[in-house]
């Protein structure tokens, strides 16, 4: 039943994302709506979908729970700024990462000596730091396309139809500030769980390290943004590098499933 | 005697080879002096986007070298690929359509016009300008007018300004409290401040090396002017600069301006340079969070305006052509025969109205035979003074055609009819209306 809703929602979000792509090219004032529609109602049933799992189990799962928020701050960004052009860059890329979760069934479950009272809380804020870091990557990739656009003075399509760099930059400090709280609350949170199973705070595995890294290059670059006015091109592609580490931290938390294949 | 252009403009060199070639007044009178004695009449327009060599002389190959060699001697070659040469009438409308700004990169910017008859002032006071370059300049200056009054170009560069409103935009966004640095005055930069004001932008500082010139233009813009030397200062605080100066070289570069950045806090720098020769290096684009750009980049955002205007630029082509018709006409009446036609006419009318004059104040005491005696004189006188004028004019029409003398004689009794005449004689006038 979940994997019929969740595989309807899939193809909502990927029509949307036709949608959004269609608007680059012709702007008709109906697609995007159309887009948003499709998102909204896709996130309802893929939402429903993720409620009868319950706690996200295996890396499929995760990638599922992991769609969803991205698409959710996708739709909330749309909705609030009326940036069609932002669902055209990211709805393919939530699309990409739902597919693995739609070719598995659920996953191992999880022993018992992690499950914990606030597990749910700390995977569902680890996913959403992840999911607003993706965003925030998306953007700084809109960025530096534009950025390159500016300085080429090539006043193609993309210049035309992107947002403003100041907008674009105004957009990744926010949501580099979200997931940052998120990332503090999620390692914390972590390091609680480590104690209860493992007896100590912290262990110097690949994934606690690429976190504690990207963790750092994040806290790094607010303060840089806050104290010495940086922003533009070397934020975005402090971002991009922040997000590829935080990526090693989420591939590493999962053995890789034979099922799907990937490797 | 025909009438040469050689030019390079926007439309045929880029902007690189354009301010190698922007010639400073200095230069420009040499040359003109120089031409003087070539002998030709010569004027040159050097703007932003154009240096170009109008020149009339009996032996242009020569007139046409003397510039050749002149620029070789002052910037090296030059490819040919960028110029481009008019001769007579196509010269003419050339002349006309730079004039009425439909040649400009902005269509119907107006300082073009200044341009040009600051360009003709100057070959005039050096003695450059003779007949033929007065009647074409002034000639065009008139449907320059015209265009202006009668068409609705004037309103076009608005477009370059609101390309450069949106350029700026897609950098920061709203412009609402953004500070702008205008170095130097000009029109198109006032214009572009203006925008970039009614945009949002909230702040306006003018820099200029004479102060009074910022403080006239501050008080006009709602600015607040500050000198010249504050200018690295200024930078700082700026969120847009757009210079227009006639600095011979660039005001800003790396080297000047990648300092400021971190004292500026990385804010993205949008500079818009309007000057040729440039005043901004173009290095400095390269330069993270500065976007410069030059006359040429705006001019890729403003191609997609340019059918908008083509309505008025098509009511502004057709009033050209009517009044180079008109120049035409003129000329010809000054050429040869007809201006002893002219003359003829005129001389016949004279004497027929104080032969009635005189002939009604004698009242009825003449007899007939006196009164065919008196007419007959009138008319001997006529035809003695004239036989001269007519026998030379004739001879000179035979031999160039288009004779000097026939200009001269055209000019000496006011038969023609040039718009730069502002009281045309009665009889011409009504010729030319019949037309």
């Amino acid at each position: 039943m979940s994997h019929a809703l969740l595989s309807i929602a899939f193809h909502e979000y990927a029509l949307a994302g036709l949608a959004y792509l269609a608007y680059l090219v012709r702007q008709w004032k109906l697609l995007p709506l159309i887009g948003r529609a499709l998102v909204g109602s896709g996130l309802v049933l893929h939402a429903i979908a993720l409620a009868a799992q319950g706690v996200p189990q295996g890396m499929a799962q995760g990638l599922s729970a992991l769609a969803f928020l991205l698409l959710f701050i996708l739709l909330a960004l749309d909705l609030r700024y009326r940036m069609p052009v932002i669902g055209a860059f990211l709805t393919p890329i939530a699309v990409a990462v739902l597919v693995p979760g739609l070719l598995t069934h659920g996953g191992p479950a999880l022993p018992n000596s992690v499950r914990r009272p606030l597990l749910p809380l700390h995977i569902s804020i680890a996913l959403l730091g992840l999911a607003a870091f993706a965003v925030a990557t998306g953007v700084a990739v809109m960025y530096l396309l534009l950025d390159r656009q500016m300085k080429g003075k090539r006043f193609g399509m993309l210049f035309s139809r992107l947002p403003s760099l100041g907008f674009l930059d105004e957009l990744n400090r926010r949501l580099v500030v979200w997931g940052f709280i998120a990332l503090s609350v999620t390692l914390i949170t972590g390091a609680y769980f480590a104690s209860g199973i493992q007896g100590v705070y912290w262990v110097w595995q690949s994934k606690e390290i690429a976190t504690l890294v990207a963790w750092a290059l994040f806290a790094g670059l607010l303060t840089a943004r806050v104290f010495a006015g940086w922003q533009g091109r070397r934020v975005a592609m402090l971002t991009m590098a922040g997000f590829c580490l935080l990526l090693v931290s989420f591939f590493s938390h999962y053995p890789i499933p034979y099922d799907v294949g990937l490797r | 005697m025909e009438l040469l252009c050689l030019g390079l403009s926007h439309k045929t060199a880029p902007i690189g080879v354009r301010e190698r070639l922007a010639l400073p007044a200095e230069h420009q009178e040499q040359l003109l002096r120089k031409l003087c004695t070539a002998p030709a009449e010569a004027m040159v327009v050097s703007t932003c986007n154009r240096v170009e060599f109008y020149l009339v002389a009996a032996d242009l190959p020569r007139a046409k070298a003397t510039v050749v060699e002149e620029i070789h001697a002052r910037i090296g070659s030059v490819s040919t690929d960028h110029w481009y040469e008019h001769h007579g009438d196509a010269a003419l409308v050339h002349l006309f359509r730079v004039a009425c700004s439909l040649d400009s990169m902005v269509i119907g910017e107006a300082q073009i016009l200044g341009q040009v008859k600051e360009a003709f002032e100057l070959a005039q006071r050096l003695g450059a300008a003779g007949g033929e370059l007065t009647r074409a300049c002034s000639a065009a200056f008139t449907a320059a007018k015209r265009v202006r009054s009668e068409t609705g170009i004037g309103r076009a560069p608005v477009s370059m300004a609101s390309a450069a409103v949106e350029l700026a935009e897609k950098i920061f966004g709203g412009l609402s409290g953004k500070r702008v640095l205008m170095v130097g005055a000009g029109e198109i930069a006032e214009l572009t401040v203006k925008h970039l004001s009614s945009a949002g932008a909230t702040e306006i500082v003018i820099a200029n090396r004479t102060l009074q010139r910022a403080q006239a233009l501050a008080s006009i813009l709602g600015a607040v002017a500050r000198p010249f030397e504050e200018l690295p200062v200024l930078l700082i605080a700026a969120d847009m600069v757009i210079s227009s100066t006639a600095s011979p070289t660039p005001l800003f570069t790396q080297e000047t301006v990648s300092p400021v950045l971190k004292s500026r806090r990385f804010r993205p720098l949008f500079m818009l340079d309007i000057a040729v020769p440039r005043d901004i290096a173009p290095d400095v684009n390269q330069l993270d969070g500065v976007y410069a750009y030059d006359l040429d980049d705006i001019q890729k955002v403003v191609v997609e305006n340019t059918a908008v205007r083509g309505a008025e630029a098509e009511k502004a082509e057709a009033l050209i052509a009517e009044e180079i018709a008109k120049f035409v006409r003129a000329r010809s009446v000054r050429d040869g025969v007809p201006v002893l036609a002219l003359l003829r006419a005129r001389a016949d009318q004279i004497a027929r109205a104080e032969l009635e004059k005189t002939l009604s104040s004698l009242g009825e005491g003449l007899s007939e035979k006196q009164r065919r005696s008196i007419e007959s004189m009138a008319l001997a006188i006529i035809n003695k003074l004239l036989h001269q004028p007519t026998a030379k004019l004739r001879e000179a029409s035979l031999e160039e055609g288009v004779s000097r003398l026939a200009g001269a004689a055209a000019e000496l009794f006011g038969l023609e009819e040039t718009p730069s005449s502002p009281d045309p004689p009665p009889a011409i006038a009504q010729r030319g209306r019949q037309r």
